[in-house]
């Protein structure tokens, strides 16, 4: 058979693009974003040589993933919905034995802010500059609908069906909006905070019980290294 | 010898009496139905195939079986009750599951394990992405037919089985990591095993080698079949191998700059220009022997020292928000983690190979043969709670 | 099987059946998850090797089959799939419910989506415990089946009574026991010779370096 084709090698690091002081590499994209969708984008959060956030208008959700990926953020990683509200029945870490404590149900959005109560958010890779970029978006809570982007990046098909299956939220010009996990006749978003879990509604976990006391930390962290001498410890170089 | 007239009239006849049977035979497509309980299908996948003869119409896979509903559990428990259960994503290669989760909340926590910690992690990622992917080039023997490479690859991998219980404690669902560092040290005598059982494990990829990747057979099933060209497969977010091997030179352990150890190995990443099945699964073959070297050099460089920072007991993450992906046997696997300052986190998106590997079926699939589903549906690899979670 | 029908089946040839029964089973293995994987070593790689015990972990089919092991998480989507596989199988069929999952639910007890055990769609004969049980582990499950239909009355069976011992029926009809009664034998038993009895006096426990245990 005719030998197969040459793998390639191993780009060197200086061949990657470096982050200058100041991460000017995520800043210019920042700027790229802002001349395209102008006003629509809301409000960014860069950390330098780490990660970037952005968050854009409703109305310009399609706009931006438009321009992000004729920016070179060709690849599709994911995209989803977060719902900020806290969950009324808890968290189910505290007694059940103990009274029920007045759960703070004020929506209190994260990065970059928001003023909704669901929002969802994507991810797009750019592979050539090694740099990614995390998009939200708001979604009204009257109308909880937003643009699709299955036109634009042929795997956000299956990632808008599940978000609509467990958040709710309607997608524009979806070519197929069905279930992709849940069985026909689910009712209900199952990722809404809203949504009990009737097994713990049920019997309730008994929350963070200790079973024995621990020794001071302090102490435990000091005294296996103290113990050990140094010729014990596996695979130690000298 | 001539013909009658009467004979040549017969045969008009005949000809004629065909014809119209052949008109009136309209052939309708056919509704194939793959699983969801299928030998070929790794799990609970269910495809409907329209057919028409031999070739496929349209075919779409079904997927949600197995939906166990993680997003929502992850609510509900704390963070290492979170490990311990997102072990069960990804459950041949299940280490490889927890590491993104807790480099996510390590970075939010701002802390980092110390360097013994970092270099053990690593070893075990690609401990257990070796003990997937033998089973992988094992079970691609059994898609085609060839039943002999699944025994040697549930042998070959009992070795690496045997490591991670000896580490962890568990053959697979390790819940080893911890944050902020790992749960033990290694017991003594573990380094010298796992040189040995990785000398074993590059044995079997010879073997597979030869078995398989040089038979006839498996090059004419596999070979051309399944084409993904590299901006289709970025469009779909196609990750791990199968973007590798249409060309896309992208690999997480090298791109990007997470506390794990790969810069301490001499290591390479392969690509493969042609994008169809067999180069999908040449590259994970190659992957495995890489994976073998990178252990077989880091297990030199252990460094001494704790293998757990000082955390408190009780952990309380702070506020915000992270991203972590890693190179994951399956693919790009990553966490998106919400955290509240709580003891649990708020949100967790996971982020898994699987379910973008398997929405380019509907792509792939058109217009290819019965036989070329199945071997398709193999070089794309995928676990089904991966898919589901 | 006309003897089986009218239940005069002799003793010894039901015993006979149910030994060469037991050791040539016909596994249908329905893995589904995790436990698959390790139900897969148990029955194909050669270190836990399942055929030793006489149980063939090849059939093609259901209805082909002897027992099913259901290993991994049931979902609601695909309980119906376990049931109408349950129904193609043909009697005497039993089944052996693998890994926590397909016990009780498992880790996933509080999902929205997960059947909390597999034994609310199908009987189950034997429990295997563990996330995921050890390959030995399933081995034993399914050695404890073997005991099991080693003792089994196989015309209550035909008939499609409750699971009923050999020695329970002979001890109805010689009216040492009645239906709701108290078992005399052990079922767990494999012979029918009578219990060990028990010593008359318990010794004293030796403690290392105390007395006796107050």
């Amino acid at each position: 058979m005719a030998q197969l084709s040459d793998d390639t090698q191993t780009p060197q690091g200086d061949t990657a693009p470096a982050a200058l002081p100041g991460d000017g590499l995520r800043e210019g994209i920042v700027d790229t974003l802002r001349n395209d969708i102008g006003e629509a984008l809301l409000d960014t959060l860069l950390k330098p040589n780490d990660d970037l956030w952005v968050r854009v208008s409703t109305e310009s959700w399609l706009a931006t993933g438009q321009a992000l990926k004729a920016a070179g953020f060709t690849y599709f990683c994911f995209l989803s919905a977060i719902d900020w509200m806290p969950s009324p029945f808890g968290n189910s870490q505290d007694d059940p034995d103990d009274e029920p404590k007045q759960i703070d149900m004020t929506i209190k959005q994260g990065y970059t802010g928001g003023e909704t109560r669901m929002q969802v958010f994507a991810r797009l890779t750019d592979i050539d500059r090694h740099v990614g970029i995390t998009v939200k978006a708001d979604v009204a809570d009257d109308n909880q609908v937003v643009d699709s982007w299955s036109q634009l990046f042929a795997g956000a098909n299956w990632h808008e069906r599940e978000c609509h299956e467990m958040f709710g939220i309607g997608f524009n010009n979806h070519p197929d909006l069905r279930n992709m996990y849940l069985p026909g006749d689910f009712e209900g978003y199952p990722l809404k905070k809203d949504f009990p879990l009737l097994a713990r509604m049920v019997k309730p976990w008994p929350g963070i019980v200790d079973v024995e006391p621990m020794p001071d930390f302090e102490e435990a962290a000091d005294a296996p290294a103290a113990e050990a001498p140094a010729g014990a410890i596996e695979g130690a170089e000298s | 010898m001539t013909l009658t007239d009467r004979q040549q009239l017969s045969y008009i006849a005949s000809q004629a009496a065909d014809a119209r049977l052949n008109v009136e035979l309209e052939t309708e497509g056919m509704t194939l139905n793959i699983g969801p309980q299928h030998p070929a299908t790794h799990g609970t996948l269910r495809i409907i195939a329209r057919l028409d003869g031999e070739q496929v119409v349209w075919a779409e896979p079904v997927a949600g079986y197995m939906h166990r509903g993680y997003e929502k559990l992850t609510e509900v428990r704390t963070f290492p009750q979170v490990t311990s259960l997102i072990n069960r994503i990804d459950w041949l290669g299940s280490f490889a599951n927890e590491v993104p989760f807790i480099l996510a909340a390590e970075k939010l926590m701002e802390i980092e394990a110390p360097p013994r910690a970092q270099v053990i992690r690593t070893i075990l990622f690609e401990l257990s992405r070796i003990a997937n992917v033998s089973l992988f080039l094992g079970d691609l023997g059994v898609q085609m037919g060839a039943i002999t490479p699944v025994f040697l690859a549930f042998r070959d991998r009992e070795y690496i089985l045997n490591l991670i219980e000896g580490a962890t404690g568990g053959r697979f669902h390790p819940n080893f990591d911890r944050i902020g560092g790992l749960k033990d040290d290694l017991p003594k005598g573990w380094i010298q095993e796992t040189k040995g059982a990785v000398k074993k494990l590059e044995e079997f990829c010879d073997t597979i080698d030869d078995l398989l990747f040089g038979n006839e057979i498996f090059q004419s099933r596999m070979r051309g079949i399944g084409v993904i060209p590299a901006d289709i497969a970025k469009d779909y977010g196609l990750s791990g191998a199968n973007a590798r091997a249409s060309g896309i030179d992208w690999d997480l352990r090298r791109d990007q700059d997470l506390p794990l150890s790969y810069d301490l190995a001499d290591w390479k990443v392969w690509t493969h220009p042609d994008g169809d099945s067999w180069a999908r699964c040449w590259i994970r073959l190659q992957e495995t022997r890489e994976s073998c070297k990178i252990v077989g050099q880091l297990l030199d460089q252990i460094p001494a020292g704790p293998v757990m920072t000082k955390v408190p007991r009780i952990i309380k993450v702070p506020e915000g928000e992270a991203w972590v992906a890693t190179e994951n046997p399956l693919g790009e696997m990553g966490y998106y983690v919400v955290s509240k300052g709580g003891l649990g986190p708020f949100r967790v998106k996971i982020r898994s190979a699987s379910f973008n590997n398997i929405s380019i079926v509907p792509w792939a699939l058109k217009g290819v043969y019965v036989p070329d589903i199945i071997t398709i549906l193999a070089s794309l690899y995928f676990i089904l709670g991966d898919i589901d979670r | 099987m006309g003897l089986v029908d009218k239940g005069r089946l002799p003793a010894p040839l039901t015993k006979l059946f149910n030994l060469s029964r037991s050791y040539s089973l016909w596994v249908y293995q329905w893995g589904l998850a995790c436990c698959a994987i390790e139900m897969g070593a148990a029955f194909g790689s050669p270190r836990y090797d399942v055929m030793r015990l006489g149980v063939i972990p090849l059939p093609a089919s259901p209805r082909q089959a002897d027992f099913v092991c259901v290993s991994g998480t049931v979902t609601d989507k695909m309980a119906p799939a376990v049931k109408r596989l349950w129904e193609q199988m043909p009697e005497p069929k039993y089944a052996i419910s693998m890994g926590s999952c397909a016990n009780c639910g498992g880790p996933y007890w509080d999902s929205y989506s997960v059947t909390k055990g597999v034994d609310q769609i199908i009987p189950i004969d034997v429990y295997v415990p563990g996330c995921p049980p050890r390959p030995e582990a399933l081995l034993e499950g399914i050695v404890l089946l073997q005991q099991r239909i080693k003792n089994e009355d196989m015309a209550a069976k035909w008939r499609g009574d409750e699971f009923t011992t050999l020695q329970r029926t002979r001890a109805m009809e010689a009216g040492e026991v009645d239906r709701e009664g108290e078992l005399i034998s052990d079922t767990r038993s494999i012979s029918d010779e009578p219990m060990p009895e028990v010593a008359a006096a318990h010794p004293e426990p030796i403690v290392v370096g105390g007395g006796p245990i107050e």
